[in-house]
């Protein structure tokens, strides 16, 4: 084909260009719209932040239940759940509840069992992309360190309670030397299909930690320091019948009061102004999981500040000293995601001071 | 070269993506196979890409008549392709490179602060890429590919991520129904 002596494209041919062209592109724009992967939401078909009232629970919080007494798995009433979210008009809470399947006005247990694993497989990555295994230990070492300093005789046990499929308990046990110093790395939670999932993959990989169904602050499971991550924003009024947020804080410290225990670190969300949108923008990111963004968005909305942890443990504690470590980023005004609620037995404080060393800065006031 | 340089580009784009569709779907503590894994991946994806965008230029080279119009053309896109994605890998790079500090504080902060917004912008670098590659184009056939070429880009990392969500879902649904049907031996009690 020619025009004026010049050749042209042969016009026919090049049409199929456009074609795959268009068609890869829509291909390719299918792909990416969320992977409603039914019968269980893997993916959120919301993109905009749910709500950031703190008064409203979790959804893990509400599609799993145990008795209290015997940890038997509860049915769970679907409506029941979906009303909580409709008080709260949180329409991406009740999307992700209405995705899974029900039986009879239940939900499906194994439906709910295997969100609940992609969860928290998915935030095993927060805790990988944020060290935290290593910070954990760069805590709990020199806490130990304190401990043995005094006099407490090996075995000392760690307990992880709420531990979830057990990430922190399962990093100690493969990257420090902790269990080969006598050190008995526990996790606890009431939680058995997250608690079988942490034992099988302890299991395969052949770590030395193991992983209890029951109550971390029951005399047989109890530790000698306790640990925790993401947990105590948990003990809120909107999870206890009939207790304020204060009372249900108090509670759980008051339960820390064992003859053994001589310690606990509690890692959670450090609350400041931007930090659900922060998250928004992280978990829009960084989780498939209509869940996982969820509730992570709403965990920064819930967490507890500084003051009232402090205050809740020193009223639930006297004979405990507790103080917040790592609220700021080396002695600036930017406040970190996380931050430690750390208490001790007072008579170990001296020896965790020295212990920390130059890190000692970031540890606030001890009472 | 430039192609040599856009290939090179690909290739570390695919490596990429096959790590990113990875994270979060392996609970495993030691992780280095499975990323080398899942970076195979990535790569293998990256060749198909190449492969398929090669065998679409040859086609076209194949028809045209212009072949050396064309090749001048293609030439010059490519050249100002380069000028966003270079720009781009560099920083994405660096800030890969931030990870090896010792410090937990600064690898977390490269984490949330650069590599995040850099993935959050991905998909619009590359179109901007493509387009500014092929905006002052001569040819038609130069902006053919140019699409051609940012539609498999783009299904690269759709692709990967839903053959992981597949692969994904099917290990949690063995594992559900497996301790549902053989319970595991657990220490229990108050």
């Amino acid at each position: 084909m020619t025009r004026g002596g010049q050749v042209l494209p042969r016009p026919h041919l090049l049409y199929a260009f456009p074609v795959v062209a268009g068609y890869c592109l829509v291909v390719s724009l299918r792909l990416l719209r969320p992977v409603a992967s039914r019968p269980y939401p893997l993916r959120s078909a919301h993109m905009f932040p749910p709500s950031f009232n703190a008064a409203q629970p979790e959804i893990t919080d509400l599609i799993v239940e145990h008795d209290p007494a015997t940890l038997e798995r509860l049915a769970v009433d679907k409506k029941r759940v979906l009303d909580t979210f409709l008080a709260f008009r949180n329409r991406e809470a009740m999307a992700a509840v209405r995705a899974i399947p029900d039986r009879g006005g239940f939900l499906d247990a194994r439906a709910v069992d295997r969100v609940m694993l992609a969860v928290h497989w998915e935030m095993q990555r927060l805790a990988e992309e944020f060290f935290h295994g290593q910070r954990v230990y760069e805590l709990l070492k020199v806490v130990l360190a304190a401990i043995a300093a005094m006099g407490i005789k090996h075995p000392l046990r760690v307990v992880d309670v709420g531990c979830g499929i057990g990430y922190a308990i399962r990093w100690l046990a493969a990257r420090t030397p902790l269990a080969s110093e006598g050190i008995e790395l526990v996790g606890v939670d009431l939680n058995d299909t997250l608690i079988r999932e942490a034992a099988r993959l302890a299991a395969a990989e052949n770590l030395p930690c193991r992983f209890v169904h029951g109550d971390a602050f029951s005399a047989r499971h109890a530790g000698h320091v306790y640990l925790s991550t993401g947990f105590v924003h948990h003990f809120r009024a909107s999870n206890e019948a009939g207790r304020s947020d204060s009372e249900a804080l108090y509670r759980l410290f008051s339960r820390h009061d064992l003859p053994d225990t001589a310690a606990f670190l509690h890692y959670d969300f450090r609350p400041w102004a931007l930090a659900p949108l922060g998250s928004w923008f992280f978990h829009i990111l960084r989780m498939r999981t209509a869940i996982a963004r969820h509730d992570g968005v709403l965990s920064t909305a819930r967490a507890y500040s500084g003051a009232a942890l402090t205050a809740a443990s020193r009223s639930a504690l006297p004979l405990f000293s507790s103080g917040i470590y790592g609220a700021n980023i080396w002695g600036t005004p930017l406040p970190r995601v996380f931050h430690t609620l750390v208490g001790m037995r007072r008579n170990i404080l001296p020896a965790f001071r020295a212990g920390l060393g130059v890190r000692a800065i970031r540890l606030g006031e001890m009472v | 070269m430039t192609l040599l340089i856009l290939y090179s580009l690909a290739c570390l784009d695919g490596l990429l993506c096959g790590c990113r569709t990875a994270m979060g779907r392996c609970p495993f503590i030691g992780l280095r196979s499975y990323y080398a894994r899942a970076l195979v991946r990535g790569f293998v994806a990256a060749q198909l890409a190449s492969l398929a965008a090669w065998i679409a230029l040859s086609l076209v080279f194949l028809l045209t008549p212009q072949r050396s119009l064309l090749e001048a053309d293609l030439g010059s896109a490519a050249r100002r392709m380069l000028w966003i994605f270079l720009p781009y890998a560099a920083a994405v790079l660096s800030a890969l490179a931030l990870r090896l500090l010792p410090s937990t504080d600064i690898r977390s902060a490269s984490s949330v602060f650069l590599l995040g917004p850099f993935t959050a912008i991905r998909p619009f670098l590359m179109f901007a890429g493509v387009l500014f590659g092929i905006y002052s184009a001569r040819l038609p056939e130069t902006r053919l590919l140019g699409l051609f070429v940012l539609a498999l880009m783009l299904s690269i990392e759709a692709i990967l991520n839903r053959l992981a969500a597949h692969r994904q879902s099917r290990q949690i649904a063995d594992l559900v129904s497996s301790e549902r049907a053989r319970p595991a031996k657990l220490e229990k009690g108050m």
